[in-house]
């Protein structure tokens, strides 16, 4: 057990807060959501970095803290899929990846080149064609599509490993999208004045932000430790579990926080806060 | 960063457990269903936490030179995890591994920490500890038990409350006041008392929490002598927020508490009992409160292992550490059904321990209010 990083995680988290500083953050989500909804600037960068292959290379739970950053970062692309969910299958695949149980809404489908289907015990991977995606609106911080879930090569028996793997890197998202919107609140309400002080101040208001700390930093720690493992079932569900009660719980309490400015488009938490509810539904919750 | 445990660690816990098995005895379950304070638990712990120190396992992670080996802090850790699952057979003399020997060691004469920690680690000592008053609660500087020197003493009156293990206590780690009520925090001071002292008496409270759990102690002119100061006068707040910040986390709740979800869901499985989904959802989410307390707790251990002052980190981990505790608690009633109602049951003896989670060793409320400032840089509340 050790929670302090090591040099080269350290030189990890520092050159990923860098690469994001530049091209992610609220302002360019608040773009990108306007538009597609997937960030391409975004994804080409971390490419190029050689983040995509930093769980062959150096480790899943390196994977899982840029993942996060990405996430705390509100930042549009499907990394955890294409960085953890595949190459923890044993894939090298075209991405971008996107992540299908069969039926309804697939995030980042409309952007997804390959598509891994959860499909029982089994894993099928299917290229997704242009044209085959029908983009659908949504308002929870993320591009939703409908795909065919047809056909695809089998990979038989990988089921299990693949649901593994996406609950822990939907726990390492929500981590991601908790810290953000802790951060954010915690700015706001240093700033924000009433009764001529800060509404910071107010004991109601601190006691429920110190529920949200308690929240966010189990989030990310089970998450981490899910990922260090290697995503056993077990520490898996924990962690999803665990994360997704806590994004409906923290939703509640930034947006009570935030007040009626934090339901508008100009206000930045939204990019933190819609996508909560979306990574906690991914998988049923837990 | 890495979540693993080496090699010796998990040997270590697996000789603990081992250990356990073969010292509790049979009827170990009805010997601890008043809880680390009982009589029988506190004479159980005498005879055991001196076989733990004959293995050196009663205070591993202390230095040598005050009956420790220098163990890491993970193996303390390992060890509040397996003797909390299991009801706690050190009785009270988990507080003087957790709390009172690292603030002796850091703030005792050489005096002090010569007999005290010596007797601490051989495992022969029982303590308690005197803060909270009837009128100093969560307002903890607002103590009003005083100390007047006489010479080359003190002459103490006052009365403490919610005292635990004072019965068999050997010792008070009490909380006087040695300057005018106003001062507040810059005019308390720690006395280390011997409870045979003439002029102390002790009566219990009656609670729903068990026998011998609460007591108030009266002192009526108590002569302390100087010797029995630990640090300076008026220098006592500082030491007892020393010791807050070990006691607040020194006990792994959780473990107890995943222990419970593990026994209840055997006891139905046995009785033929179906877990649904509905159940089995609950159970998972009562188990991942437990894992992250744990890893909180395991975040605080962290920064001890590596020689960090402690953080609101802390307080953190205790606000999680009370959460998981009466998640279980709740769902262990709830799955024990109406047999768990009973008087030391599994699900009546976690319950009650769990219910003074939020309140002993500082409140939620307080430890909330240190998170907002210290954690997430808020203004006080004016």
């Amino acid at each position: 057990m050790d929670f302090t990083l090591t040099e080269t995680q350290q030189s990890i988290v520092d050159s990923a807060a860098k690469l994001l500083t530049k091209h992610a953050g609220p302002k360019r989500a608040r773009q990108v959501l306007a538009t597609s909804g997937y960030d391409p600037e975004l994804a080409s960068a971390l490419r190029e970095a050689g983040f995509l292959s930093l769980m062959k290379e150096t480790g899943a739970l390196e994977a899982a803290m840029v993942t996060e950053a990405i996430s705390a970062r509100a930042g549009l692309v499907h990394f955890g899929a294409a960085a953890m969910v595949a190459p923890a299958l044993g894939m090298e695949i075209d991405e971008p990846v996107a992540l299908s149980r069969q039926r309804g809404p697939v995030r980042y489908g409309a952007s997804a080149k390959t598509l891994l289907i959860l499909d029982g015990a089994d894993v099928r991977v299917r290229r997704v064609d242009s044209g085959e995606a029908r983009p659908m609106r949504s308002n929870f911080g993320f591009p939703f599509a409908e795909l065919p879930a047809d056909g695809g090569e089998r990979l038989s028996g990988a089921g299990a490993k693949m649901r593994a793997w996406w609950r822990v890197v939907l726990a390492v998202e929500i981590a991601g999208a908790l810290r953000g919107c802790l951060t954010f609140t915690t700015d706001y309400v240093k700033e924000r004045r009433q009764f001529g002080r800060a509404i910071g101040s107010f004991q109601a208001i601190q006691h429920r932000l110190a529920d949200c700390v308690v929240l966010t930093e189990a989030s990310r720690w089970l998450a981490y430790e899910a990922a260090f493992q290697g995503a056993p079932d077990d520490g898996a569900e924990v962690a999803i579990s665990y994360a997704a009660a806590a994004a409906r719980r923290v939703f509640h309490e930034v947006h009570q926080m935030n007040g009626a400015i934090g339901f508008t488009r100009e206000h930045d938490l939204h990019v933190w806060s819609m996508r909560l509810q979306a990574l906690a539904l991914e998988m049923g919750g837990a | 960063m890495e979540f693993g445990w080496s090699e010796n660690e998990r040997s270590y816990r697996n000789q603990l457990r081992e250990f356990l098995a073969a010292e509790l005895p049979g009827n170990w379950n009805e010997m601890s269903k008043d809880g680390p304070g009982s009589d029988a638990q506190a004479a159980f712990s005498q005879a055991f936490c001196g076989k733990l120190a004959a293995r050196g396992w009663l205070t591993p992670h202390w230095p040598k030179e005050y009956g420790g080996h220098d163990a890491p802090a993970w193996q303390h850790a390992i060890l509040s995890e397996e003797m909390w699952a299991h009801g706690e057979p050190r009785g009270p003399q988990y507080m003087n591994v957790n709390w009172l020997g690292p603030t002796l060691m850091r703030y005792g004469s050489d005096e002090q920490k010569r007999f005290h920690l010596a007797r601490i680690s051989r495992g022969d000592v029982l303590w308690c500890q005197g803060f909270s008053e009837p009128n100093a609660g969560s307002d903890l500087a607002s103590l009003s038990t005083r100390a007047e020197r006489v010479g080359d003493s003190y002459a103490v009156n006052g009365q403490k409350v919610w005292t635990s293990y004072c019965k068999n206590a050997e010792f008070c780690f009490l909380l006087v006041r040695t300057d005018k009520i106003e001062t507040r925090h810059k005019g308390i001071t720690v006395l280390l008392v011997p409870m045979n002292t003439p002029g102390i008496e002790v009566r219990e409270i009656d609670t729903v929490l068990g026998d011998r759990y609460f007591h108030e102690v009266f002192f009526t002119d108590v002569r302390v002598p100087v010797s029995a100061r630990l640090g300076a006068e008026n220098d006592g707040w500082g030491i007892a927020m020393y010791a807050l910040q070990y006691e607040r986390i020194g006990l792994p709740r959780y473990a107890r508490s995943a222990r419970t979800l593990e026994l209840i869901v055997a006891d139905a499985k046995s009785n033929g009992r179906v877990i649904d989904g509905a159940f089995k959802e609950k159970l998972v989410a009562a188990r991942a409160m437990c894992e992250a307390a744990r890893i909180l707790y395991y975040r605080v251990i962290d920064q001890r292992a590596h020689n960090q002052p402690p953080t609101a980190d802390s307080n953190v981990a205790r606000l999680a550490l009370t959460a998981a505790d009466r998640a279980v608690g709740d769902l262990a009633l709830e799955l024990g059904g109406p047999a768990a109602l009973l008087y030391g049951s599994l699900g009546d003896g976690n319950f009650r321990a769990a219910m003074p989670a939020g309140v002993a060793t500082g409140t939620s409320e307080i430890n909330a209010n240190l998170v907002a400032q210290r954690w997430l840089g808020l203004p006080r509340e004016a």
